[in-house]
């Protein structure tokens, strides 16, 4: 025994000393092609933005694709941003979306080349683009008839309207929300004299709560909706123009005091703290309405059954400087996002509305019951008179230190630079 | 062997290898995120719009560049899309100049990737082959040409990767290529000098697809060689041990080994020795205690103190001793008490007929006298003790012990008038269903003596026989005082234990014995460990229940 015990310990003595011989570590791709993209976790409400597509897609198509997600908390508007960045610097994911929603930025991606065209594919799989509206193609389609936003099925999920609180409306008397810009304004009126702030508005960003419910009202009469289907406006000093100046000089007179110089995400929290009695925004808000709310959070289309939407912002593209097999793995995710969509619409308007929110159903009747569309003036409009011209002119307008006309102008000196940057 | 030692010494280079590349790799990322915020920066970014700078502004952009958080930079030179150069103050450098270098062309078709090259420098006037870095600068906004951003970068630049690893370069040769095979940089030992067919190989692996580590101590001619390759540049680093330093290093590592060698044998024996003992002493007095057992003398215990698996083997072995012990006990005792019990048996049966006789004439004394009530319980106790006395064996069937416990009940009605009235209900053919003799009254004179101890009338006392689940099931029920739990529970933890247990429990000469002992033995004796003896507090009494395993069959030893 003792023998035996030395020979082991000699042997495991010599074996420890050997060591292996190391391996080689030059990396090996892997059969599971990657999809870098970055999504959103907002910074209000802690939501992870799209999570579940996500997770349908990579359980879908496990060991094929791999959406490799980037979480990022941040704003929609701090992404916008730094998309610009990671263009600059090369460093974009392989799928990016809100391009259209800043129309310089998108003008340039495809005036260089940066995103893939995608109606080859699209040609290419009928069952895709027959998936799709032919309302939200023809918005996904560019100038030049090439497609770079792969787009969502439908526009049932793009549309903006109000926001509002029953109960404040209550305590004011107002029993239902108003169905005409009169009745608008005279509901307004009614909530100040009841010691309620009527509206959750912003300045910064682009403007866009006070600016949804301005161009939803200036579509009212016949000039000022053609006025809003103009890509690229070469002119505001017009009646349409004036109109918008004066009406967000008059929204500012029914908001909050810390309005001037903030982002949405303060109007955001006006609103659900109860300081505010109304918010414009969009569909995908009802996902991000507290818990703790219940049913007194209502939403109704602007006066005269007016809805805010363009579906082509919803369109994400593909960036073309990635490899060819990752570009089409981007656009396999992209057909995924469209059919997923086109389920979500099913299962929305076929679903039992028994015991869903009150906010749903209403989204759901204004939807329907909608008169009018307006495009979003986010795809519409000069950057410069969104990014910068909008920040600066919203506040003096806000505070009177400036009147409509010129507001007018400070938009139309927008026109002009942008147009010396063409 | 060899390859073993030639690793262990070659590992140190190799770790030094990779060691640079990575040093390689956070210095790419630094130009690349220095370069990001030259791209970033507002006036830059001002310099590409449409609307041509001011000079002031334009002279505020050139200093900007001299300001950069980048070390070792020798010249830099930025060209916005209106072909203005932005350059440090004392150089005034033509566009033409910038063109006629050919620096644009190094960038390629990338968008706006971070490209490092060797290049003759032709813009700064030195003609001389340096590190450049640049990258193409687009507007955030706007479809505009691209600027160009270059810094010239100066030796110290690369050199600085190294100079940690100082000692090392004294022995390997250590060097720094671009993606062409072009050597950049390099510290080589005194003497030293690439072969042009190691500069050949080299070149190979600088061209080679890939990143990282490329190769590890590899052997190639003159050395060993290690490479690896940074990815985004493309420039790599490699090291090569000439192949004398090898020799010199492998005869210490030699030595070094031999004497380890030696060590650990010695300590391998030592240690064989030492366990030898500790694992071989305890087996002996194990085997010793186990051999010299005469099943007569328990006492001689094992006491191992190992701390190892030997010493519950030892417990293990003093448990099976104690174990046997009580066994070889018990036994001893039932033995004493069957002789006991036989003998009281045969006593038993010599007087029953002087005792029947006696009761008859006590009876017809009575019946003359006409003491009726005399004359019930004689007869009660003449039937009791017929079945107590007169039958010799220890099985009867159920009729006969329903009998006996009926008229012990008669007798009881008579001393304790209107305590209590009793019901028998038998399930089971009395005639044909054997059981225990005597097992009922212990339990039915407990019912009188502890359960209506309280009470003067109206108690009731419930006998029920029936078969459940292949067993024979007796339950005796008073609605007296409920047991104790603690009575109860103490009773009925007697199942399944030893005899001599129960017997220390309830001692034959204790007053609160409940006759558990004496029923209990009895039945266990018989029925062996099947049997169950349980009592049960009811809300308004007690019951207690004897299930006998089988359902009272009449065996041959029955008889």
């Amino acid at each position: 025994m003792t023998f035996f015990l030395l020979m082991m310990l000699c042997g495991m003595a010599v074996s420890g000393c050997a060591g292996t011989e190391s391996e080689n570590t030059v990396k090996e791709e892997s059969s599971v092609i990657s999809i870098p993209i970055i999504f959103t976790v907002d910074p209000t409400t802690g939501k992870k933005n799209n999570q579940e597509l996500a997770d349908a897609f990579n359980k879908a198509y496990a060991g094929k694709y791999y959406l490799d997600v980037e979480w990022v908390l941040e704003t929609e508007e701090e992404y916008r941003q730094n998309l610009r960045r990671m263009n600059v610097t090369d460093s974009l994911p392989a799928v990016i979306y809100d391009v259209c929603t800043i129309p310089s930025f998108y003008m340039m991606m495809v005036e260089e080349g940066r995103l893939e065209d995608l109606s080859p594919y699209l040609e290419e799989d009928l069952s895709w683009k027959t998936k799709i509206e032919p309302f939200v193609l023809q918005g996904s389609t560019y100038a030049d008839g090439e497609v770079y936003l792969g787009p969502i099925s439908t526009s049932a999920f793009t549309c903006a309207g109000m926001f509002w609180n029953e109960d404040l409306f209550a305590q004011a008397g107002i029993d239902r929300f108003p169905e005409t810009w009169e009745e608008f304004w005279e509901c307004c009126d009614t909530l100040k004299e009841h010691g309620i702030t009527p509206l959750a508005l912003h300045t910064e960003g682009t403007g866009w709560a006070p600016m949804l419910i301005a161009t939803a009202a200036l579509a009212e009469s016949k000039e000022g909706a053609e006025f809003m289907r103009q890509m690229l406006p070469e002119s505001y000093d017009n009646e349409s123009g004036l109109y918008l100046g004066e009406v967000l000089q008059k929204l500012f007179s029914y908001t909050t005091d810390d309005a001037l110089h903030a982002d949405y995400d303060v109007a955001y929290s006006n609103f659900f703290s109860d300081k505010a009695a109304m918010i414009p925004n969009g569909y995908w808000q009802i996902d991000q309405i507290p818990e703790n709310r219940g049913d007194e959070i209502r939403f109704s289309s602007f006066p005269e059954h007016t809805l805010v939407a363009s579906p082509e912002t919803f369109g994400w593209a593909v960036v073309s400087s990635y490899p060819d097999e990752v570009k089409a793995a981007a656009v396999e995710f992209l057909k995924f996002r469209t059919e997923y969509n086109k389920k979500e619409k099913e299962t929305l308007f076929n679903q039992d509305l028994t015991d869903k929110p009150q906010v749903l159903k209403d989204y759901l009747k204004a939807f329907s019951r909608a008169d009018q569309i307006v495009p979003n003036y986010q795809v519409k409009w000069n950057s410069i008179l969104q990014e910068e011209t909008l920040g600066v002119a919203l506040p003096l307008l806000a505070e009177q230190k400036i009147t409509p006309e010129k507001f007018v102008q400070m938009v139309q000196e927008s026109v002009l630079e942008f147009k010396a940057e063409q | 062997m060899r390859n073993i030692m030639m690793g262990i010494v070659t590992d140190k280079y190799n770790f030094m290898t990779e060691k640079t590349g990575i040093s390689l790799d956070t210095l790419y990322q630094k130009t690349e995120k220095v370069t990001e915020e030259c791209i970033l920066n507002d006036q830059v970014q001002q310099s590409l719009k449409a609307k041509p700078m001011e000079e002031v502004d334009r002279n505020s952009l050139s200093k900007y560049f001299a300001y950069i958080d980048l070390d070792h930079v020798s010249e830099y030179c930025y060209v916005d899309n209106k072909k203005n150069l932005y350059t440090r103050s004392y150089s005034k450098i033509p566009y033409q100049y910038f063109e006629d270098s050919l620096l644009v062309q190094q960038l390629g078709t990338s968008y706006a990737d971070t490209r490092w090259f060797v290049m003759k420098d032709y813009l700064f006037g030195t003609g001389e082959e340096a590190l450049f870095v640049g990258r193409k600068v687009h507007s955030l906004n706007y479809a505009h040409e691209p600027g160009y951003l270059f810094f010239k970068m100066n030796p110290e630049f690369l050199q600085s990767l190294l100079l940690e690893e100082d000692n090392l370069t004294q022995e390997a040769a250590i060097g720094i290529m671009d993606p062409q095979g072009r050597i950049c940089a390099y510290w080589y030992p005194e003497g030293f000098t690439l072969s042009t067919e190691q500069e050949a190989v080299l070149a190979d692996y600088a061209q080679t697809q890939g990143y990282g580590s490329l190769v590890e101590n590899e052997k190639i001619s003159g050395g060993i060689l290690s490479v690896y390759k940074q990815e985004e540049c493309g420039f790599s680093v490699f090291t090569l041990v000439p192949e004398r330093v090898l020799g010199k290093e492998i005869t210490k590592v030699f030595w070094v080994l031999l004497v380890i060698y030696l060590l650990v044998i010695a300590i391998a024996v030592v240690l064989s020795i030492y366990f030898s003992n500790k694992f071989t002493k305890p087996i002996k007095e194990l085997n010793r205690a186990m051999t010299e057992f005469n099943g007569e003398d328990f006492s001689k215990l094992v006491h191992l103190n190992t701390k190892t698996e030997l010493d519950q083997i030892g417990n293990a072995y003093n448990e099976m001793l104690s174990n046997i012990k009580e066994l070889l006990d018990e036994i001893r005792t039932q033995q004493k008490e069957l002789r006991t019990s036989e003998l009281n048996m045969l006593i038993s049966q010599i007087n029953p007929h002087f005792l029947y006789n006696t009761l008859d004439t006590i009876y017809m004394l009575a019946r003359i006298n006409k003491e009726e009530t005399t004359m019930n319980m004689i007869q009660a106790l003449s039937k009791y003790l017929r079945l107590s006395l007169s039958k010799g064996s220890e099985i009867v069937t159920v009729e006969d012990e329903l009998e006996n416990v009926k008229s012990y009940l008669q007798i009881q009605q008579i001393r304790n008038e209107n305590l209590f009235t009793y019901t028998i209900d038998c399930e089971v053919d009395p005639k044909e269903t054997w059981v225990l003799k005597l097992i009922l009254q212990p339990l039915v004179e407990n019912s009188i003596k502890y359960g209506f101890c309280e009470i003067y009338e109206g108690g009731q006392i419930r006998i029920h026989v029936y078969k459940q689940d292949g067993r024979l099931i007796l339950t005796v029920y008073n609605s007296g005082i409920p047991i104790a739990e603690e009575m109860a529970e103490k009773i009925n933890a007697l199942n399944g234990r030893l005899l001599s247990e129960a017997r220390k429990l309830f001692p034959k000469n204790a007053k609160n014995g409940y006759g558990v002992s004496n029923v209990l033995t009895r039945l266990r004796l018989k029925y062996g460990e099947g049997v169950l003896f349980t009592y049960r507090a009811e809300q308004d009494g007690t019951t207690c229940t004897i299930e006998i395993p089988g359902e009272g069959e009449q065996h041959e030893e029955n008889l």
